[in-house]
């Protein structure tokens, strides 16, 4: 085949390197854009650019932030023994919409999975450690809010581990009945794995 | 369980095709080709969200077309309410289930709602073939069961991956790997206990169904019985848990890769017993195995020998980068008369015994869940005797659950019952089209 744009191939390519992207949508996707008006399609170019250049990483906690540190780390109002710790910076946004917890977080950065190539050297545990090295912070407790799969599971046990000799106090959130929903619908895999976990009343 | 009505649209040669079938037998016979098979493995979808034929979605797609979608209406005592499943897949999108149009989370979730035994002409692998397809038979008969089962086995095969991504790392020190493949041997001694324990549990109640089904198919005087392999030597009732040590060149399997390992040892206490029975063509029934019965471990007995073991199997492992230990290595050795079936068995045993095993399947459910599983037979009948048939026919028609039989020749069951109308029906497939026949 004789390729009548290069530049359309190019955007193609580059569009389904992105996650969840096919080939296929990666094609109708660079036809709509090719439609759009100039102003649209310069919008989405710089806003992605913005999200490079902008965007930074808190240097305390690694959560996405427009200024370093990140708001959260400079509160005066948070407690700063707490610091719950989170796999990415999505779930710095979801526990923040609660509401409800005043500490900081760690942002590590992805979890361990040896099939990806995934080893606890590159996720910020290294730097999580430091965090409770230094007497500024006043580390007392890591609240692990990893995802409850196997991933999840074995970065927890690691940096459970790797922070005990430390002496600060490590708990996990629970996992098992989402809230608002009644016991008889949750499937009995969910149920059990709750019972489980079951923690002290 | 009940299923009302079918609609297949381009699955197979079934370019649109609505069915409305009888509550208890349903015989759907036709030329070889014709779409027969193609119906019930629709209903196998809706059961265990794929083919029970096909090893991908995408064969099973109309040649020229971009997805099917099968659906159908089911109930039973499980179920308060009658509810519809349905399933499209399209090729670029892949498959999706909803229940009463809503859809799943995870294909996963359909499996036990409608409860299914199937026997095929693949059955025959069972007894004959690795301890792959006897694996894959007890996952699927006790996922049925159990959700809960279920999910271990899926995040276990998960965790399997991850520590075997692990020891493949070859550029890792043995220092290093011992300390990172601790949280993967924790999980995988907790969800390994668990599969092994509601194995052995399962098992262990199988077999008097196992026994009834056999005589029913065969007659008195047979003894089918079978062993549950597994990594802890220790004897559950007349189930024999061996180890896997297999000494020797003299096993046909020791070529296969999943049974080229020596030992899995286990706790003293019990190590010396089973070791000592431990030989070739043990059979299950023997003196000293049967012997009053024996407590089952509890899961956290059986975790933290497994978890004994993986630590002391580690270099190993680390040498054959892959993990040696655990239920993805278990097996069940039939036995036919205290003679393994595997090496012994004369082909009609091979399919009666399949047969038979399919039967105590069902009779399990309906006892476990109170209603009787949706049986599809296909294609079975052509290799079974007359008499045999005849007398497999007449169970079918004793009992109330619904069933769907295959078959190319359909003088065979005009000879042996008159369809009772509201309960039965013939079916005739020819080139993707089905036509009721009414008698
Ligand atoms: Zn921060």
């Amino acid at each position: 085949m004789q390729l009548t744009s290069e530049t359309l191939e190019n955007a193609i390519e580059q569009l389904a390197k992105l996650p969840g992207m096919g080939r296929k949508t990666a094609q109708r996707m660079a036809m709509h854009l090719l439609k759009q008006s100039d102003d649209r399609v310069n919008q989405l170019a710089q806003s992605l650019i913005d999200l490079k250049t902008k965007i930074k990483y808190c240097s305390v906690c690694y959560n996405v932030t427009d200024s370093d540190p990140c708001p959260v780390c400079t509160n005066a109002k948070r407690k700063t023994g707490t610091i719950c710790v989170v796999e990415d910076p999505k779930d710095v946004y979801v526990i923040e919409k609660m509401n409800e917890f005043r500490g900081r977080y760690h942002v590590l950065g992805g979890v361990i999975s040896p099939m990806e190539n995934v080893g606890p050297n590159d996720i910020r545990i290294k730097e999580l450690i430091a965090r409770i090295n230094d007497e500024a912070e006043g580390v007392e407790e890591l609240i692990l809010a990893l995802n409850p799969d196997a991933e999840g599971e074995a970065t927890s046990f690691y940096i459970n581990k790797m922070v005990k000799p430390f002496g600060v106090r490590v708990t996990r959130i629970a996992h098992g009945i989402p809230v608002g929903s009644e016991l008889e619908f949750i499937d009995e895999a969910t149920l059990n794995r709750a019972f489980a976990g079951r923690v002290t009343f | 369980m009940n299923v009302s009505g079918l609609v297949l649209t381009c699955f197979r040669n079934h370019k649109e095709t609505a069915v409305t079938w009888a509550p208890r037998l349903n015989v759907i016979t036709g030329p070889n080709g014709a779409g027969k098979t193609n119906l019930i493995d629709a209903i196998h979808y809706l059961c265990m969200s794929r083919s029970f034929v096909a090893t991908s979605d995408q064969y099973v797609v109309t040649s020229g077309e971009k997805s099917f979608t099968v659906e159908a209406r089911f109930s039973g005592a499980i179920r308060s309410k009658p509810f519809d499943v349905r399933c499209t897949y399209s090729r670029g999108e892949g498959k999706r289930i909803y229940v009463n149009d809503s859809p799943l989370d995870k294909l996963s979730d359909l499996i036990g709602r409608v409860p299914v035994v199937v026997l095929s002409p693949d059955d025959k692998k069972l007894t004959r073939e690795g301890p792959a397809e006897r694996r894959s038979f007890l996952d699927g008969f006790i996922a049925q069961l159990s959700s809960a089962y279920l999910r271990d086995l899926i995040d276990y095969r998960r965790v399997l991956k991850q520590r075997n991504a692990l020891l493949a790392d070859y550029r890792m020190s043995r220092d290093v790997m011992q300390a990172m493949i601790e949280p993967w041997d924790l999980q995988l001694a907790t969800l390994g206990s668990r599969i092994v324990h509601t194995r052995a549990q399962t098992l262990l109640r199988f077999t008097t169904y196992l026994e009834k089904g056999y005589e029913t198919i065969a007659g008195i005087g047979h003894k089918p019985t079978f062993a549950y392999k597994t990594f802890i030597n220790t004897v559950y009732s007349d189930m024999q848990i061996n180890d896997y040590s297999q000494e020797g060149g003299a096993d046909p399997d020791s070529s296969a890769p999943l049974s080229d390992f020596t030992i899995a040892g286990g706790p003293d206490s019990a190590t010396a017993d089973t070791r000592a029975g431990n030989t070739e063509g043990v059979a299950a029934g023997e003196d000293g195995v049967s012997g009053g019965k024996q407590a089952v471990w509890t899961p956290e007995e059986i975790q933290q020998s497994y978890a004994e073991l993986l630590q002391s199997g580690f270099d190993k492992d680390r040498e054959r980068q892959q993990t040696t230990i655990g239920p993805h290595r278990d097996d069940i050795v039939f036995y036919l008369n205290d003679l393994e079936l595997r090496k012994f068995g004369s082909q009609g045993q091979h399919r009666l015994f399949a047969l038979a095993l399919k039967l105590a399947q069902r009779d399990y459910y309906t006892d476990e869940l109170g209603d009787m599983p949706i049986f599809l037979l296909d294609d079975v009948f052509g290799d079974l005797d007359p008499s045999k048939t005849q007398v497999l026919v007449h169970m079918l028609l004793e009992q109330s659950g619904q069933v769907f039989i295959t078959a190319a020749n359909r003088n065979l069951f005009t000879s042996m019952f008159t369809p009772q109308k509201g309960m039965d029906a013939l079916y005739r497939v020819a080139d993707g089209q089905v036509t009721p026949l009414s008698e």
